[in-house]
């Protein structure tokens, strides 16, 4: 039997603002792994500190404390960077450069021969392909998020980060977005994936892990997780309403039955 | 690493050029130019000297604009934008990134420093009078190695400060790079060691921008020596090189 391989190990990280008394956790003391191949949910309230777990982990900001593994080195390696895709949350771009050549100067960042081939594949998995040379401040939400997506699939990444790539968008744009997902989960992509959309998160996600005020308190399949529940909502709910009510059990424990 | 800074520099310069508060700026600096023809004919045997006069402070103008205003912008927006957010977590390095931001912004000033001076020339050529090319060049190059100084320092402002107050502290060393004179005169002759120990500091630490001026010698038609170009080129280049330096510490370790 093959040893799993894990992709991104997090341990102990912890990230704070502030010092003395005014020290606030952001994320406090999160371990987890994720083992290639799989795609890992991160699912938590807003303001659980989801986000600034996922800076940490592509290098836009610095754990406090703990250590982050991607693929054996740390965010800022050039050659982990290299492998990485990051769609960040609600994603902003030059607003006068068009699809196109916004995609053209990503592609130059990764080094990518032949790029206009390159581009045309990716503007065509995204179905943006008609929109190429349409200035970005023209784009509508749902063609943002999924230029969003080719900029971070362009260089095919090995692991993909994406945070809240369903936030915002209409049924339509979901399920297109969604599809997206699927077929990189199909290639094989180690996906790690924020969302508070928990309707997608069991159809896509092998592993899921709740976060509330920065702490981890669960993480397991998402069948495992809800089982004695109505489905992953209520699961969710039923958590974070019990961590809050006796925020000294531990995490662990939490099961449908207390 | 070359191609990290070319792509960036690429991507600055087109995302400057479409912006319309350089159009404008441009639009109206041409205009500028363009009205030096009726000052010239009211002007008494003057013409060619108040159209050089004119013409090379509004183009100057312009550069000290793009330098500071839109060089304030520069990397404020990419990070209040979250443009950033898309280009960090590739595989590319603060220092190409700002070496990047610098040589497009550098790229653009040069762009409508050219078009503007092709104008001016344009001008004089049909007044039919002297053209000035060498004196009025090397004013142009001179004021373009101040702008870029400039664009390095507002770019340093920009990344630990808000536009608004990068914009005012770039203006303030701007002021101060001109205002040498009275700086190297206050350490000399006042009697108040604080006065002088800060008049010393002010002088030998910030910028001295009137190095490279040389509008007023070239209205009287003298190009400056060789010597004294390259001293400022080399004045220049140090100061930048050590500003990138500082750019560079200020934005190590930064999160995002």
């Amino acid at each position: 039997m093959n040893t799993p391989v894990n992709d991104i190990i997090i341990s102990n990280l912890s990230k704070t603002y502030g010092a003395g008394k005014k020290k606030v956790y952001v994320v406090k003391n999160i371990s987890l792994t994720v083992e290639k191949g799989t795609v890992f949910g991160f699912i938590g309230p807003n303001g659980a500190g989801k986000t600034s777990t996922i800076k940490m982990l592509v290098g836009l900001s610095r754990p406090t404390s703990g250590t982050i593994t991607i693929k054996g080195g740390t965010p800022d390696d050039q050659k982990v960077k290299q492998v990485l895709g990051f769609m960040p949350e609600s994603p902003l771009f030059y607003q006068y450069l068009t699809g196109q050549e916004f995609l053209d100067f990503i592609a130059t960042l990764f080094k990518i021969e032949n790029k206009e081939v390159k581009i045309k594949n990716v503007l065509t998995e995204v179905n943006l392909l008609h929109a190429k040379d349409k200035r970005i401040r023209a784009y509508s939400k749902g063609m943002l998020q999924r230029l969003g997506l080719a900029q971070a699939i362009i260089n095919d990444p090995e692991i993909l980060f994406l945070d809240e790539p369903l936030d915002g968008l209409d049924p339509l744009g979901r399920a297109e977005v969604k599809k997206i997902i699927l077929a990189l989960k199909k290639k094989g992509k180690t996906i790690f994936i924020n969302t508070h959309i928990l309707g997608d998160v069991a159809e896509i996600c092998d592993k899921v892990g709740v976060i509330d005020n920065g702490e981890m308190i669960a993480i397991d399949s998402p069948s495992k997780l809800s089982h004695g529940y109505r489905d992953l909502e209520d699961t969710f709910v039923n958590l974070i309403t019990k961590r809050r009510a006796a925020p000294i059990i531990q995490s662990s424990s939490l099961t449908p039955n207390e | 690493m070359l191609k990290n800074i070319l792509a960036i520099s690429k991507n600055t310069f087109r995302e400057t050029v479409r912006d319309r508060i350089l159009l404008s700026a441009f639009f109206v600096i041409i205009a500028m130019i363009v009205f030096t023809l009726f000052i010239a004919s009211i002007s008494l045997e003057q013409s060619t000297r108040m159209i050089i006069d004119f013409s090379t402070t509004a183009i100057y103008a312009l550069q000290i604009f793009v330098a500071i205003f839109i060089g304030s912008m520069l990397i404020y927006k990419e990070i209040e934008r979250k443009t950033f957010y898309l280009i960090l977590p590739k595989p590319i390095t603060q220092i190409e990134i700002i070496i990047g931001k610098c040589l497009g912004l550098t790229l653009t000033t040069v762009v409508v420093t050219l078009l503007s001076t092709t104008v001016l020339f344009a001008i004089l050529f049909f007044q039919g009078g002297q053209i000035f090319f060498w004196p009025i060049l090397a004013s142009v190059l001179m004021s373009t190695l101040e702008a870029i100084l400039l664009i390095l320092v507002s770019i340093l402002f920009s990344g630990i400060t808000s536009p608004i107050l990068a914009s005012v502290s770039t203006v303030a060393i701007f002021v101060i790079g001109h205002a040498e004179g009275i700086f190297r005169y206050m350490f000399m002759t006042t009697q108040i060691p604080a006065i002088e120990f800060v008049a010393k500091v002010v002088y030998y630490i910030l910028p001295n921008l009137e190095k490279f001026n040389i509008r007023n010698d070239i209205i009287h038609g003298i190009v400056p020596s060789l010597e004294m170009i390259l001293t400022a080129v080399l004045y220049g280049v140090s100061y930048a090189l050590l500003l990138l330096v500082i750019t560079q510490r200020a934005f190590r370790g930064k999160d995002y």
